[in-house]
């Protein structure tokens, strides 16, 4: 099957993202993410649950176009922005934040050439609009956890893209950074751009308009005070959770998970 | 072919003496070098001490000595060029040992150098000693009574590092005494296999044997047996055919590990499982 | 003894005038391959040096090894010979994945002996041509044609060529891959390309360096720049700079001890990189009493 992620928008684009009947897995082999089903409408945010190894990631890279699904269609609406975790190596790249901004014009087409003014000119606004006009020539590695997710942030922007991948974004990023952050989803949200959130913080679920759950499947989706169940968490988490408070009615919970993950 | 044809000469005889020890100690040590994922400082060791040899070729003593300390100036060097954060302790190893391989060139290859360099980058086993062969001999079994004694050591380290330091063990130490074992393996291995082929008899041996045994401690004497019936076949081999005995001997020691690792895994064959890597940083290529 | 092969008085005697390397015509010709590998080396040694491919450039040259012995021997061309096994060891790379050193892959390293055995073996006792095995593996400044010109001069043009085409995407690629592949590059074409420049370029230098160097011209002044440029583009240009200040040295130094030209190039490298770490660590301790973890 085909996976149709370009740069043209979806016909009929009531979606941002749809997928049907998704199987995803690493070269051929049986699938690691099983069954795959949802449609996000554009302007919405989906917050991605599950253990490690569960499949969020391989979700995140079938919907870039880097993984061919097994079985079944993935639709994104034009190429979407990804934002990974900051992983050591790249700490050590001589770049400045506004080199990464620029970053994001090689979507744009024509990669093999210099970027042009017009470029230069968004990657600066893009920058000022995350507020990080004042360190646009500073080493990447330099700034801060939160502060590098501003500048990936400014990429995305930069990129202009319609959907947004962020894997865990606020993970190690301080709260002040944090709630800045969380402030330019919104915006973004507004703008009608479609955010998808990889997060191990099971309770910051209840803020998007969607939840998804996968632990080598897909558990559950739909809103939070549907998937948010003690049922659903325990099935996606299995023993990685603890669950803070249950009224035995079968609604939503608050829960906590309890694995590490190395940074 | 006589089977003893080759013993009735004295050169052969050491050669063949020396290929066996230095195999068998090489061998069991080098099960250790791949388990503990040390290959890539083990064969920058083993090019970068190039200039001791030489040095020890030129001034007409024993080659043992000059890999001695050509090991100990190329860990020196080495170790100070990883020290720069920004490019990293891979790049920074190649440029030490590029820079210590250039400079045995430099020395070997000056016009009035008698040294015959192909001997230093390849092996001469048929060169050796009687001298050579005993203190071949006494490091040879030093290092295996070491590893006799430290192999329990290692591989509690190997498995588990953190969980060894609990039990008494100090990961630190135990490290150490590897890479001095390694030094000292390096340093008896090169008159027989050369600086660039030495690696050889460290890495192939425990490649063929990976999978097939059951436990660490066997695992490692089968290493150290496959290096010296392997070595030994390379000598023979490079007496039938009239091949260069370090380079024949390299071949059969690879040979053997393309048959080991060809051959399916025994069952309950549980290789030991791989040590992180301590210095290094995780290399990352363009697919990474 | 040793005192015999030290004597640093009749050395500096026998100093030559640099000028030689341009009036003598064997050495004007060296000068110009080794200007035009430093070009080559100097840009394509800093994508080396930034996606961590030393192990990689160090490797492809070493690979050749067998190949050049046979060519030597038989009279087929070197640098096809070298190019086809370089570009098929690039290609089996690339499709492993694992370019950059993996610590535990021994089977490169055993691949490696292999290469270089064989090559040992087919040169003395196939070909009985001992006296070539120091060339192939160290160079010679003797005997380089117009045919080596060329092809020095086309792995410089094509090193240039595609840093400036593909230098935006190889950053973008080293920087961060998923987010590079999510923008659309071509990440696979665009690094199986940087993988056979670097292959290319590295034959070019074969007869030059030799087949264990390569990474003299490749690695080192890259590495030795990297240390002191902010930026990719300052990383590139000072890279340059030094590759050709380091190769016209190299073969002064080469004519002058009558050596060949991969040791000294090579030695002449490593000494300036050495010399720029201490002079950087130096400064440092100067203007901060505190050692500061540095970060990029």
């Amino acid at each position: 099957m085909t996976s149709v992620s370009g740069d043209a928008p979806m016909e009929g684009a009531a979606n941002a993202v749809a997928l049907t009947d998704v199987a995803l897995s690493y070269s051929g082999r049986s699938p690691v993410l099983d069954g795959v089903d949802f449609e996000l409408p554009p302007g919405s945010s989906l917050c991605v649950l599950g253990p490690n190894g569960g499949g969020k990631t391989t979700l995140f890279r079938a919907l870039t176009g880097e993984l061919t699904p097994l079985r079944g269609r993935v639709r994104v609406d034009g190429r979407p922005a990804y934002l990974a975790q900051t992983e050591r190596t790249r700490l050590d790249f001589p770049v400045s934040a506004l080199d990464v901004a620029l970053m994001g014009s090689l979507a744009h087409g024509r990669w093999w050439l210099p970027a042009r003014r017009s470029d230069r000119v968004a990657a600066h606004g893009a920058l000022e609009r995350v507020g990080l006009e004042n360190r646009s020539g500073d080493r990447f590695g330099e700034l801060s956890g939160g502060q590098r997710q501003r500048v990936l942030l400014a990429r995305a922007l930069v990129q202009d893209a319609r959907v947004l991948l962020l894997d865990e974004p606020l993970a190690g990023v301080d709260p002040a950074s944090g709630e800045r952050i969380e402030a330019l989803f919104r915006e973004l949200r507004d703008e009608g751009r479609t955010l998808l959130v990889s997060t191990h913080d099971v309770d910051s679920a209840r803020a998007f308009d969607r939840v998804l759950c996968l632990n080598q499947r897909q558990i559950a989706f739909g809103n939070p005070s549907t998937v948010l169940t003690r049922a659903v968490l325990e099935q996606t988490y299995g023993d990685e959770i603890v669950v803070l408070d249950d009224d035995g009615s079968g609604g939503p919970v608050r829960a906590v998970t309890v694995q590490h993950h190395h940074h | 072919m006589d089977l003893l044809e080759p013993l009735q000469s004295g050169i052969e005889r050491r050669a063949l003496l020396e290929v066996a020890l230095l195999g068998g100690f090489c061998g069991a040590l080098g099960y250790w070098i791949t388990t503990f994922r040390l290959s890539y400082p083990a064969e920058s060791l083993a090019h970068g001490l190039l200039p001791g040899l030489v040095l020890a070729a030129l001034a007409g003593v024993p080659l043992l000595l000059g890999g001695v300390v050509g090991v100990a100036a190329a860990a020196l060097v080495i170790a100070l060029a990883g020290r720069d954060p920004r490019v990293g302790s891979d790049t920074a190893t190649a440029v030490a040992v590029t820079g210590l391989l250039g400079l045995g060139g430099m020395l070997a290859l000056s016009p009035d150098a008698p040294t015959r360099l192909e001997e230093l980058l390849f092996g001469n086993p048929l060169g050796v000693s009687d001298g050579d062969l005993i203190a071949a001999a006494v490091l040879a079994l030093l290092g295996c009574a070491a590893l006799v004694g430290l192999h329990r050591a290692f591989g509690a380290v190997a498995l588990d590092a953190a969980g060894a330091r609990a039990l008494g063990l100090r990961p630190t130490a135990v490290r150490i005494a590897l890479l001095g074992l390694l030094a000292a393996a390096l340093a008896i291995a090169v008159q027989g296999l050369g600086s660039l082929l030495v690696l050889a008899v460290l890495v192939a041996p425990a490649v063929a044997v990976r999978g097939h045994f059951d436990s660490p401690g066997r695992a490692m004497v089968a290493a150290g047996a496959t290096a010296v019936v392997a070595g030994v076949a390379g000598i023979y081999a490079s007496h039938l055919l009239g091949t260069a005995a370090g380079a024949s001997v390299a071949l059969t020691l690879c040979l053997a590990a393309a048959i080991g690792a060809a051959l399916p895994p025994r069952p309950g064959g549980r290789p030991a499982k791989d040590a992180t890597p301590a210095p290094h940083v995780p290399a990352t290529g363009p697919n990474a | 003894m040793i005192l015999d092969y030290i004597y640093p008085v009749s050395l500096l005697a026998s100093l030559p005038s640099p000028g030689d390397l341009v009036e003598l015509p064997f050495m004007r010709t060296a000068l110009i391959e080794l200007t035009l590998l430093g070009v080559a080396g100097g840009l394509l040694g800093a994508w080396i040096v930034l996606r961590r491919l030393a192990f990689f450039a160090h490797a492809v040259g070493t690979a050749t090894f067998p190949g050049l012995v046979v060519a030597d021997a038989t009279g087929f061309s070197a640098t096809l010979a070298g190019l086809a096994v370089a570009l098929g060891y690039a290609g089996g790379v690339e499709r492993a994945g694992r370019a950059g050193r993996d610590p535990g892959d021994v089977a490169t390293a055993l691949a490696l002996v292999v290469a270089l055995a064989l090559g040992v073996v087919l040169a003395s006792d196939v070909f009985e041509s001992g006296a070539a095995v120091d060339r192939l593996l160290f160079g010679t400044a003797l005997g380089l044609d117009a045919a080596d010109l060329w092809v020095a001069a086309g792995a410089a043009a094509l090193a240039l060529a595609a840093t400036l085409l593909l230098g935006r995407a190889w950053t973008a690629a080293g920087f961060d891959a998923q987010g590079a592949s999510a923008v659309g590059l071509p990440l696979r074409a665009a690094d199986l390309l940087l993988l056979g420049l670097i292959a290319t370029a590295a034959v070019a230098a074969l007869p030059a360096v030799g087949a264990l160097l390569v990474a003299s011209l490749f690695v080192v002044p890259a590495a030795t720049a990297r240390q002191i440029s902010r930026g990719i583009p300052a990383l590139l240009a000072i890279s340059v700079a030094i590759a050709v200040a380091q190769s016209a040295l190299g073969l002064y130094v080469s004519l002058w001890l009558d050596v060949p030209p991969g040791p000294a190039v090579a030695v002449v490298g490593s000494m300036l990189y050495a010399v720029v770490a201490l002079t950087r660590a130096a400064l440092a301790s100067v203007s901060d009493p505190v050692p500061v973890a540095e970060t990029t």
